[in-house]
């Protein structure tokens, strides 16, 4: 028995059948190097490129393709946006619920003269658009906030934050890298200036495929600088899209893959997505509701987090339950602080961390009232 | 082993656009066929461009209306040219 996958939020599996055919399908058809030559399999893996592209903009509302650049992660998305567009003497403010890959490149630019603030989310890890905007400077240069915790899940209201941000004149950075496939997001209706996503979570593609959507009048400083197949006869860098951040080659097999697994959750539809997210919850949250030793962190509602729920049981540490789990019951979760120690700070469990389970739209009901059996089942050990 | 596919049929076709990127060049060649007009995609002449790879050729006769559909889906091309199909 391969076990019960509980760890969607981290990377989600499995991955729609259409995925595994169509990397298979590529690599044994097309092969090229897209964009480089005339010839056929180059033309074919553009053209798979720009399927995927096109694909991934529509999905998000976003008019013009090519403003949607392919990157590996959404940590590297994160780095172009808040490398490319902070420098020294600039202000930036972020929230206590960001994790690493915004933490980390922001305090990295602290050591180059760029200062920061962040803004303290509650303690189920929800921001107040309100106090976040009240952070802001009149040198204030970009807004860092994570649409959906990758600890808790709690879903963060995007468009109060960027209608304020708007009024100000400061730009919006949204961590998309939990909410992308599951929460519904139009960049040009919300007027988003930075989405980040990662392609191998909610969007069902496979890893090292990530993306970042560039709104309308803004230009960055790349984060690579390389050959991009096109104004090959200068040594600078061009600076139309989506060429300026997309330097060498690209994982043209992996960005394949990803177009069926936006196909998968377009045609599943969003709403159905969020219903599943929400019913797994409370069968999680029934069935554990009765256990005193257990203690759930998070908004604790369906519709108001994304398919995630962090919790503790007394007395015993996040490995050792995560170990339990594993070894007898063959969950995998994942335990600890979730690269985001901060929002660990924020709800309380900091240095231990949480079990976090995470689920995805394969995860069967069957599976979620397993896992809450098995925990309860932790709970009464040696009784 | 199954034949391999060429680019396109370019006969006829005595228009040219040259592309800074392939994915403006592979973007305006959908929008060109989605429109029914016959279009197809040929290896960059470099005597024309350094940029790359790909160009989209078109009857010439059609340039107007070429140009507008590049406008109204706001694809950057490099320029338009007249050259007939040695």
């Amino acid at each position: 028995m391969r076990g019960r996958y509980f760890d969607n939020a981290a990377t989600s599996w499995p991955k729609p059948s259409a995925v595994q055919r169509e990397m298979g399908r590529y690599l044994r058809r097309i092969g090229g190097n897209p964009g480089r030559s005339g010839h056929f399999r180059s033309v074919e893996a553009g053209k798979t490129i720009l399927r995927t592209r096109t694909a991934i903009a529509e999905f998000f509302g976003a008019c013009d393709p090519e403003r949607m650049v392919f990157t590996k992660n959404a940590t590297e998305a994160l780095n172009t946006v808040i490398k490319g567009i902070l420098k020294a003497g600039d202000h930036a403010v972020c929230t206590s619920m960001e994790h690493n890959s915004v933490m980390r490149p922001l305090s990295e630019l602290r050591e180059k003269g760029v200062s920061f603030d962040v803004v303290e989310a509650n303690a189920a890890g929800i921001i107040d658009p309100a106090a976040l905007l009240c952070a802001l400077r009149p040198d204030t240069k970009l807004i860092v906030v994570t649409h959906a915790s990758n600890v808790t899940g709690a879903i963060n209201d995007i468009e109060k934050v960027v209608r304020g941000a708007r009024e100000r004149g400061v730009c919006v950075l949204v961590d998309a890298a939990q909410s992308a496939g599951v929460v519904p997001i139009d960049v040009e209706k919300t007027g988003i200036d930075f989405l980040a996503f990662s392609g191998h979570k909610g969007l069902l593609g496979p890893q090292g495929t990530g993306a970042l959507y560039i709104g309308n009048g803004l230009l960055l400083s790349p984060l690579i600088t390389g050959g991009t197949g096109s104004l090959s006869d200068r040594e600078i860098q061009p600076e139309f899209f989506p060429d300026r951040y997309e330097s060498g080659t690209p994982n043209t097999v992996g960005i394949a893959g990803l177009y069926r697994g936006v196909c998968h959750i377009r045609d599943l539809g969003l709403d159905k997505v969020l219903e599943h997210d929400g019913r797994l919850l409370e069968i999680l949250l029934n069935e554990l509701s009765t256990e005193k030793r257990v203690k759930c962190y998070g908004p604790l509602k369906r519709g108001k987090q994304t398919g995630v729920l962090s919790l503790n049981i007394e007395g015993l540490s996040p490995s050792e339950v995560g170990g339990i789990l594993d070894a007898e019951y063959g969950i995998q979760s994942r335990i600890g602080l979730h690269c985001a120690p901060r929002a660990h700070r924020t709800i309380g469990t900091f240095p231990d961390g949480t079990v976090r389970l995470s689920w995805g739209v394969f995860t069967k009901e069957r599976d979620a009232l397993f896992t809450a059996r098995a925990i309860r089942r932790i709970c009464h050990r040696g009784e | 082993m199954r034949r391999r596919k060429k680019t396109g049929d370019a006969t006829g076709l005595d228009g040219i656009v040259t592309f800074f990127s392939s994915h403006h060049a592979l973007h305006a060649e959908e929008v060109l066929k989605k429109t029914g007009l016959r279009t197809a995609l040929v290896p960059g002449p470099r005597e024309i461009s350094p940029n790359c790879g790909v160009a989209l050729r078109f009857q010439w006769e059609e340039k107007k209306r070429v140009e507008s559909l590049f406008a109204e889906n706001r694809i950057q091309y490099e320029r338009v040219i007249f050259l007939p199909v040695a």
